[in-house]
């Protein structure tokens, strides 16, 4: 069976911001093909590298987020070049792009000219701050989108600056959310014959993760703080990221429907190690509110929670949760995660092939899917990330242009 | 004004941001989505600030309604069998559903994707919880926080010698409402194409980790294990924030700045003039930065002190570079790009009067998202839609009304 993004061909012209968003519509099905300038995308050079060899094709950045994609090497800002991608942007249903606002259009290539080339094409430009707005055209990138999005301010430790992922997050939720604009795109085309520009700001999508907190300011007057391993509530702070033996855990000391069975089996699994208080263990849990304990009440509960955590170990401890439903989590890193039972059951990891003989174990499927008969419609990594100008000539060829072409091309530098 | 799902009828169950945030994208772009609540069990945000005697009471909670605009809800009881009954014949007239509980609850119900699919061979569902329908764990409950933790961004955000904090907001909650949106719509679009149906089973921290491929991937290349390093980069230095001159009401501002090469760095030396300290060959190069890190913040912080932060940032974008003021979360209903792209509207709620809600960050040329109410009460709609859309007899709804089951 094919996936959902089956036939759907797109030119991925994207640097950094926007490999994931390639990525996951090709991992969907999509026939994807990433369009580099001929020496190559910045990211193919830039460590850490697969063994550490630096020779353009295994920069861990970019074999994690260019996988089910073919490469081509093309110089658009040839007019040669730029009437080959106008050529083949006329077989394209989707173009992805990160350039600054207005690069693509002074080559020839900007929503117009794609627009009256292919009406139905769908172009989706992921961009720091957007296409048009008094910030169009400043630079950007993960730290300075996240540091104005509000989320930035609240995270970390209210001693010390604000302070990021290690990780450029903003770059996953702004791919993410071209995913979900084109998949939107693809079906108000089916109405309406024609394809749209969809303008993605990384600020923008880095709002939204402030959970509701943005729009709230605007009502309860809380601009946001940052609180470290903690959380506010209304009262009291209370403690949200613990240490244990080995490690960290996820731990909260929230109330409600879905929480409380929880709370109360931990003290259980406590009390079987002699480290609950008869006040912990005869507690009212039934009444139990989080928004009306004082800090003194957090306190007090904190440090025999806290007490006990340190007592057992990472996996100790997410054993134990998965066994009994407890709401705990070790903040574990990727040698745990690659080891996860969890994730052996589903299938999760794959051995990607390279064209070396070798393989490597990636994070595969982002869901599961399945019809009524019980077969899948796979959500699978298609091929490895590619080599620097792998699939020039054939994707060339595929899409019309003779031999001739490709070579008068090559010969006037456009394709490397 | 037509938008893209205006012929989208949606039935929701579950809460928090993870499964509702998902159902907004459509119901943004014209499609009725159909939350079932109940006042037995109510959606833990409107639980989360709650306490006996609030005003409003459950129709109270700030989240809930910044984060459910433009849906409609229905309350049934689905403790009651004659509501479980009700969510059924819901269920088999929308047009797809959408459900984040834990495994098992939905299969309880008799509303799971292998029960419903029987009667309604085209389904198309969704269900998004902590670790997936199937395998050992599937069954372990959390929330983001724990979601965050074990998909490794809770170990990556933070400073190498203190404790992980995890990025603010749980980001696992922000991340699979987006899956969860790009999911169901490439299945609408290929049942509009094929005539099939789809069950799509949506674990949250897949999603994450799938999201961390670059972490996850340096492990099993090189054995590398990555970890906090603050606002530092590999590739870049400066790379972080810097202090500036607080606010006129002692509130700490901060401003972001990336040099990211060679180039950037000499532009920045010129901007700041050519102090001593900035002009040394040694630093002329990223490797020779990294190694004096320590000492070039702390030189560009005795610097940034003084300054405005918005006034910095604007001057450094003149010169170039790649610099933001941090802004806290009042700042955003000020910030001139945000307002440009309309990211707030407004919205009208009986019970928290006019606020801000959010719009997504896509603007589509054709159809853009709007917002066009605020979040409902529970059980708002519960007459609207059962016996105008449901085409209940009149006779019916009131016999559920007095048994108690439309609650």
């Amino acid at each position: 069976m094919l996936g959902n993004l089956s036939g759907v061909r797109v030119l991925d012209l994207t640097h950094e911001p926007g490999f994931f968003a390639g990525k996951l519509l090709g991992d969907m099905g999509a026939d994807v093909v990433k369009v580099e300038p001929p020496g190559g995308d910045p990211a193919r050079r830039r460590g850490p590298f697969w063994g550490g060899v630096d020779d353009g094709n295994r920069s861990i950045v970019w074999l994690a987020l260019n996988t089910s994609k073919r490469a081509i090497t093309l110089d658009w800002t040839q007019p040669a070049g730029r009437d080959a991608l106008l050529a083949l942007a006329a077989q394209a249903d989707v173009v992805l792009e990160t350039e600054r606002p207005g690069v693509l259009a002074a080559a020839g290539l900007g929503w117009a000219a794609l627009h009256a080339r292919n009406p139905r094409l769908i172009v989706v430009s992921i961009t720091p701050w957007g296409q048009t707005g008094p910030h169009a055209q400043w630079r950007g990138s993960d730290l300075t989108v996240i540091a104005a999005s509000g989320n930035l301010h609240c995270t970390g430790d209210p001693d010390r600056a604000p302070v990021r992922c290690s990780l450029p997050v903003s770059y996953y939720h702004g791919s993410l959310e071209a995913c979900v604009g084109v998949a939107f795109a693809l079906v108000s085309r089916e109405r309406t014959g024609r394809g749209q520009h969809l303008d993605v700001a990384l600020h923008d999508a880095m709002v939204m993760p402030n959970i509701a907190t943005a729009s709230m300011s605007k009502m309860t007057g809380n601009r946001g703080q940052r609180a470290g391993a903690f959380f506010r509530q209304s009262k009291s702070v209370q403690r949200e990221i613990w240490p244990c033996k080995d490690g960290f855990v996820s731990f909260a000391l929230r109330g409600g429907p879905a929480r409380v069975p929880g709370l109360v089996k931990m003290v259980q699994y406590m009390d079987e190690n002699g480290m609950a208080s008869e006040a912990l263990k005869t507690k009212d849990w039934k009444a139990y509110n989080h928004n009306l304990l004082t800090q003194a009440e957090v306190d007090a509960l904190s440090a025999e929670f806290g007490a006990f955590f340190k007592t057992k170990t990472m996996t100790e401890i997410f054993d134990r949760a998965c066994k009994e439903n407890l709401m705990i989590a070790p903040a574990i890193t990727a040698r745990e995660i690659a080891a996860s039972k969890q994730l052996a059951a589903r299938e999760f990891f794959i051995d990607v092939p390279y064209p070396d003989g070798t393989s490597l174990r990636q994070p595969g499927a982002f869901a599961l899917t399945t019809a009524k008969d019980g077969v899948t419609t796979p959500i699978r990594v298609q091929r490895a990330a590619p080599r620097l100008g792998e699939h020039t000539d054939e994707v060339l060829r595929e899409r019309g242009f003779s031999s001739d072409q490709i070579t008068t091309l090559r010969a006037a530098g456009v394709l490397g | 004004m037509s938008n893209i799902f205006d012929d989208l009828t949606i039935l929701e169950f579950g809460g928090g941001a993870a499964g509702p945030v998902a159902t907004r994208y459509f119901a943004d772009h014209g499609a009725t989505v159909i939350r079932v609540e109940s006042k037995q069990r109510p959606d833990f945000l409107r639980l989360l600030k709650f306490v006996p005697g609030l005003a409003g009471g459950l129709d109270a909670a700030e989240h809930f309604g910044v984060l459910n605009a433009n849906k409609r809800s229905v309350a049934i009881n689905m403790a009651n069998p004659r509501g479980i009954e009700v969510a059924k014949r819901l269920a088999l007239w929308a047009d797809c559903i959408a459900e984040n509980f834990a495994p098992g609850a939905m299969k309880k119900w008799g509303l799971d994707y292998a029960t419903l699919v029987k009667e309604r061979p085209d389904l198309v569902m969704i269900s998004t919880c902590l670790n997936g329908q199937t395998g050992p764990e599937r069954f372990y409950p959390g929330f983001g926080g724990q979601g965050s933790a074990l998909s490794g961004f809770n170990h990556l955000t933070g400073w190498p010698d203190r404790e992980p904090v995890g990025p603010y907001g749980t980001i696992t909650d922000s991340l699979s409402p987006r899956y969860a949106a790009f999911l169901l719509a490439s299945a609408l679009w290929r049942r509009t194409r094929t005539g099939e149906g789809q069950y799509i089973d949506l674990s949250q921290v897949e999603g994450g980790i799938v999201c961390l491929s670059e972490s996850l991937l340096g492990f099993a290349a090189n054995g590398e294990v990555l970890e906090r390093m603050g606002n530092r980069s590999r590739h870049a230095a400066p790379h972080g924030l810097f202090r500036c001159r607080d606010h006129a009401d002692g509130r700490e501002r901060w401003l972001a700045l990336a040099i990211h090469d060679d180039t950037d760095w000499a532009t920045l030396v010129d901007f700041l003039g050519r102090p001593a300290w900035a002009v040394a060959p040694a630093l002329a190069t990223v490797d020779g930065r990294q190694a004096q890190v320590d000492q070039l913040e702390t030189e560009l912080s005795a610097y940034t002190r003084t300054q405005d932060h918005r006034d910095l940032a604007l001057r450094l974008q003149s010169a170039g570079l790649d610099a933001a003021a941090v802004n806290d979360l009042g700042d955003l209903h000020a910030d001139g790009q945000l307002l440009h792209r309309g990211h707030f509207g407004l919205v009208d709620h009986a019970v928290l009067g006019r606020h801000p809600a959010e719009r997504h960050a896509i603007r589509f040329s054709e159809t853009d998202p709007v917002l066009h109410k605020a979040a409902p009460l529970l059980g708002e709609d519960t007459e609207y839609v059962l016996r105008e859309r449901l085409q209940m007899s009149a006779s019916e709804y009131q016999s559920l009304l007095d048994d108690g089951v439309l609650q």
